[in-house]
């Protein structure tokens, strides 16, 4: 057992993880509300002034009072580029016939900056996901909790205490009501968001570590997939197996749903990709690349025409599985990724719906997120900040905001900002300066 | 989505040829579709109606209000609202966003049938036993009632030479059967007399009548599009027409003229039809048999029949087809369980290898020039990174045909936890290992009496033996 968990790509799950340098923190109740949660459990925001040109002595006033009480409109009152929205503008996009007035250029760099960095996980971070609805983040660890954020203040909301091993893999419901969670206890379980309790049944089947769950689009159906190298097709409702799929031959590395639910693909360390019939339960396709390297993490694009897979070979490849027997038609580099199965994201950036493009999100094992462009493969931007690993990224459904987590136990909230402007260096060194600094550790972003 | 990549073999059948699974919640009496055709609505016996997910064969709402069998389903077109009809002589229309009744309708006879109108939920229009049928506005709080006539329009001559028996007859005429048109301008409603009335909404008028059949008409059903019509009578003959399209407003009534196109039969057995219905484009017509445990699917094209659907040990009493794929539902009168035919789609092995190709004979392969040339691996790398550079687009949606996507804005039934652990209606329950014994008939029925209705609940509490402790549940006053 221990031999194949050292060889297969484990998201963390080793108890001493050399991240002890922290001071000891008592273990609050659970569920505690935000308002008399413990310090520790206290965001320490960055103050992300670099995309306010005018900064002044108010400003900084600003922040410090900000600290104290949070008003939750400010940043999401700020979101400046237009947003992407997965259902409603999305199809009618680029039916619109060109108008006279020339396309604005495509963008060849992306400036996300961040923003806040929110703390309280005792052991490593392996998914961080927005709700569909973008109000929450929810983040799971592998010291077997799960932390509800509030997306726009960074409060913590509810800490989701049950399971008894570490937190592979968390899946919102598509009405944002309800976070399905898989975890090392072999169990899958479904939580009220609300209320922030267990639902009383969980769903056990599963001979084996849960390490990936996705929720159908209707919310009706869950797809797990499990080191037992099984993917389960779950009836939400009634927390029975409806069926079970013989997908692989080693570890099931990730699993999802198409758009409209009837397909489901799965990826194994046995390096194969394969798609499913959600009615029944058939194969449909099955990608492989020539080197077979493990695929830890896959997903359908936005549109469910393409596939997205992460291998163990540093690299993440589109496949288009639909025409022929499924060709690799991207393949993008430029991260490292040898070890951790990472997630990742689609993004969008640009203008409206017609000159709206895409990026691909993923972390990378030196501790940096990288954005690539789909078309292009050109890296849009790098985002530097975590120490450690980053096993995390997604995106927020409707705002050009990024939330990642990874192997430093931090979640850090990005956003897209103005172009930097050089002008700002002098004041982004000394503005830390009024803070704490064991809320507020050095400015890891500081161009210095 | 999945339809780029399935065998395009499976995907040209149109026929269900096989039984693919089961439904079972108490015993089912009544089935209906929901227009996207993820769910299924059941009625019971036990006045439940049930909400079946298609995709996960289960249990998706409970909806307690009859406390009687359930007589006819009918959705509305956003598949928001459901309206039940049941023997305790009444209609229900229930919103499924969260179960609640939004209106009770009480009648005083007997429904044989309540149809939705297709553009609002709150108007529905219902054949009644022994009763003109009736056209119901839900709007207000207190449902206004349209009687409507069954008596057949007669021309001026046939007026004139009437004799008082035949307009005694006329009178004497009650319609069994209403359903409307897509449009929702027209009611077509089928009397015991045989006789086939178009009847206008707004007007209530009956501005076309036609006599199919000298016996009584059963059962009408009609297509998506609103231009066939499949009619089952009690002369065990089912017969399908083509309608003209009514919303033409050059079409005239007087000139109508209405002609069958086909008579199912079974000339043999004389077999006689519980039930009808069409297939989503109206090819096939589906009938199940009175005391016997086939369905027979008829063609339309030559007026041949096709296929008989079977495998089931008892008789079938309504069946009916999905919306869009070749799919059938069917209730089993005996067991009151849900039978569900469709196509068998077999495994493609070369799904699952992706290296191997299917054929049908030998093929000599011919290999390439370079096929086994040695290359640098980078190079081989390099080549390959190189030929990605056509555009993708990973945002642009294509609309796709036959599906039951979701559009935004469109209603979605919330997903219920433990709907089935929360009230299990079977009639045995586990007290130990290994030991069961049968419920006692008042239990888990509590809900039948906190009705709105407190006059009828006192009579039956008191005067039925479903509750058995006398000293339970005894409202004062």
């Amino acid at each position: 057992m221990n031999d194949d968990r050292n060889a297969s790509p484990k998201r963390r799950r080793e108890d001493e993880d050399g991240y002890n340098d922290f001071p000891p923190r008592k273990c609050s109740a659970s569920r505690s509300p935000p308002a008399n949660a413990s310090p520790q459990y206290r965001i320490a925001e960055r103050p992300a002034r670099r995309y306010s040109r005018e900064d002044s002595d108010d400003e900084r006033r600003y922040y410090r009072d900000r600290r104290t009480s949070r008003s939750p409109s400010r940043s999401r009152s700020r979101s400046r580029t237009p947003s992407r929205s997965r259902s409603g503008s999305i199809s009618h996009r680029r039916a619109r016939s060109r108008d006279a007035t020339p396309p604005p250029p495509k963008p060849t760099a992306l400036h996300y900056k961040p923003t806040m960095i929110l703390r309280g996980h005792k052991k490593a971070i392996a998914s961080v996901k927005f709700s569909p609805d973008g109000r929450w983040i929810a983040s799971c660890s592998a010291d077997c909790t799960i932390k509800l954020w509030d997306a726009s203040t960074g409060t913590l909301e509810h800490t989701l205490e049950g399971h008894l091993a570490g937190i592979s893999t968390i899946a919102w419901s598509p009405d944002s009501k309800i976070l399905a969670s898989g975890s090392d206890d072999k169990s899958i379980r479904l939580w009220h968001v609300a209320t922030g309790m267990a639902h009383p049944t969980s769903f056990i089947g599963h001979h084996n570590y849960v390490y990936s769950v996705a929720f159908s689009p209707k919310g009706n159906m869950l797809v797990s997939g499990s080191y037992d190298e099984a993917l389960y097709l779950w009836d939400v409702r009634a927390a029975r197996v409806m069926r079970s799929l013989p997908a692989h031959s080693d570890p099931v590395g990730g699993v999802d749903f198409v758009r409209d639910g009837t397909l489901i693909v799965s990826c194994a360390n046995d390096g194969l990709i394969r798609v499913w019939d959600t009615a029944t339960g058939q194969c449909l396709r099955t990608l492989v690349h020539e080197d077979n390297a493990p695929v830890t993490s896959v997903r359908f694009s936005p549109n469910g025409k393409y596939v997205l897979a992460w291998t163990l070979d540093s690299c993440i490849r589109l496949w288009n599985y639909i025409d022929g027997k499924g060709k690799c038609v991207k393949t993008y580099q430029g991260h490292a990724n040898k070890q951790y199965s990472l997630q990742g994201a689609f993004g969008t950036y640009g203008g409206p719906a017609p000159y709206e493009y895409a990026f691909i999100a993923s972390g990378s094992e030196e501790g940096d997120i990288v954005l690539w462009d789909v078309s292009s493969k050109n890296v849009l931007q790098r985002l530097e900040g975590h120490n450690d690993a980053v096993l995390s990224v997604d995106t927020h459904p409707t705002e050009p905001l990024i939330a990642s987590g990874g192997l430093d136990r931090t979640v850090r909230i990005w956003k897209v900002g103005e172009p930097p402007v050089l002008a700002d260096e002098t004041t982004a060194t000394t503005e830390t300066d009024g803070f704490d600094p064991e809320t507020l550790p050095p400015n890891p972003f500081a161009e210095s | 989505m999945n339809l780029s990549l399935i065998d395009p073999f499976v995907l040209a059948q149109d026929c269900p040829e096989a039984i693919t699974g089961r439904l079972r919640s108490g015993h089912s009496t009544s089935i209906r579709f929901s227009h996207r055709g993820d769910l299924l609505a059941s009625g019971r016996h036990d006045g439940i109606v049930v909400v079946f997910d298609i995709e996960t064969n289960g249990v998706a709402r409970k909806l307690r209000g009859h406390t009687r069998q359930i007589q006819s389903l009918s959705w509305s077109t956003n598949d928001r609202y459901l309206l039940s009809s049941g023997q305790d002589w009444k209609c229900v229309l229930w919103d499924l966003n969260d179960g609640s009744r939004v209106r009770t309708v009480r009648f005083e006879a007997a429904i044989f049938i309540a149809e939705l109108h297709p553009k609002t939920h709150m108007l529905f229009v219902a054949a009644l036993f022994e009763d003109q049928p009736v056209l119901v506005d839900m709007a207000q709080e207190i449902p206004v009632r349209h009687s409507l006539s069954s008596a057949p329009r007669r021309s001026q001559i046939e007026r004139e030479n009437a004799t008082e028996k035949q307009a005694a007859q006329d009178a004497k005429q009650t319609t069994t059967v209403t359903l409307f048109t897509p449009s929702g301008e027209h009611i077509i409603a089928g009397t015991n007399k045989g006789w086939l009335n178009i009847i206008n909404t707004t007007s209530h008028k009956v501005q076309y009548s036609f006599r199919v059949t000298n016996n009584i008409i059963v059962f009408v059903r009609q297509t998506q599009s609103g231009r066939d019509l499949v009619i089952n009578s009690s002369d065990r003959i089912v017969r399908t027409l083509h309608l003209p399209d009514f919303t033409d407003p050059k079409l005239d009534f007087d000139t109508l003229q209405l002609e069958v196109e086909h008579k199912f039969q079974d000339l043999v057995q004389k077999l006689s039809w519980n039930h009808v219905s069409f297939s989503p484009t109206g090819e096939y017509v589906t009938a199940s048999t009175w005391m016997n445990h086939h369905i027979y699917v008829w063609e339309r094209g030559q007026g041949s029949l096709v296929k008989i659907l079977e495998g089931t040990k008892e008789e079938l009493s309504v069946v009916e087809w999905h919306p869009f794929r070749p799919f059938v539902a069917a209730v089993g009168v005996d067991s009151g369980r849900v039978w569900l035919w469709s196509i068998l789609q077999p495994q493609r092995w070369s799904a699952l290898a992706p290296d191997f190709v299917e054929v049908e004979e030998n093929v000599e392969y011919i290999e390439r020039e370079d096929e086994f040339d040695i290359q640098p691996i980078e190079e081989i790398h390099k080549r390959r990174l190189d030929q990605e550079d056509e555009e993708v687009d990973v945002l642009t949606i294509e609309p796709v045909k036959m599906t039951s996507e979701f559009e935004t804005g469109d209603f979605k039934m919330p997903v219920l936890l433990d709907i089935e652990a929360s009230d299990s209606e079977d009639e045995v329950v586990a007290i130990g290992a290994g030991q069961f014994r049968r419920k006692s008939p008042g239990t888990g029925r509590e809900w039948m009496n906190d009705d709105e209705m407190s006059g009828e609940e006192t009579r039956r509490t008191n005067g039925t033996s479903t509750v058995q402790n006398g000293t339970k549940r005894r409202r004062a006053g």
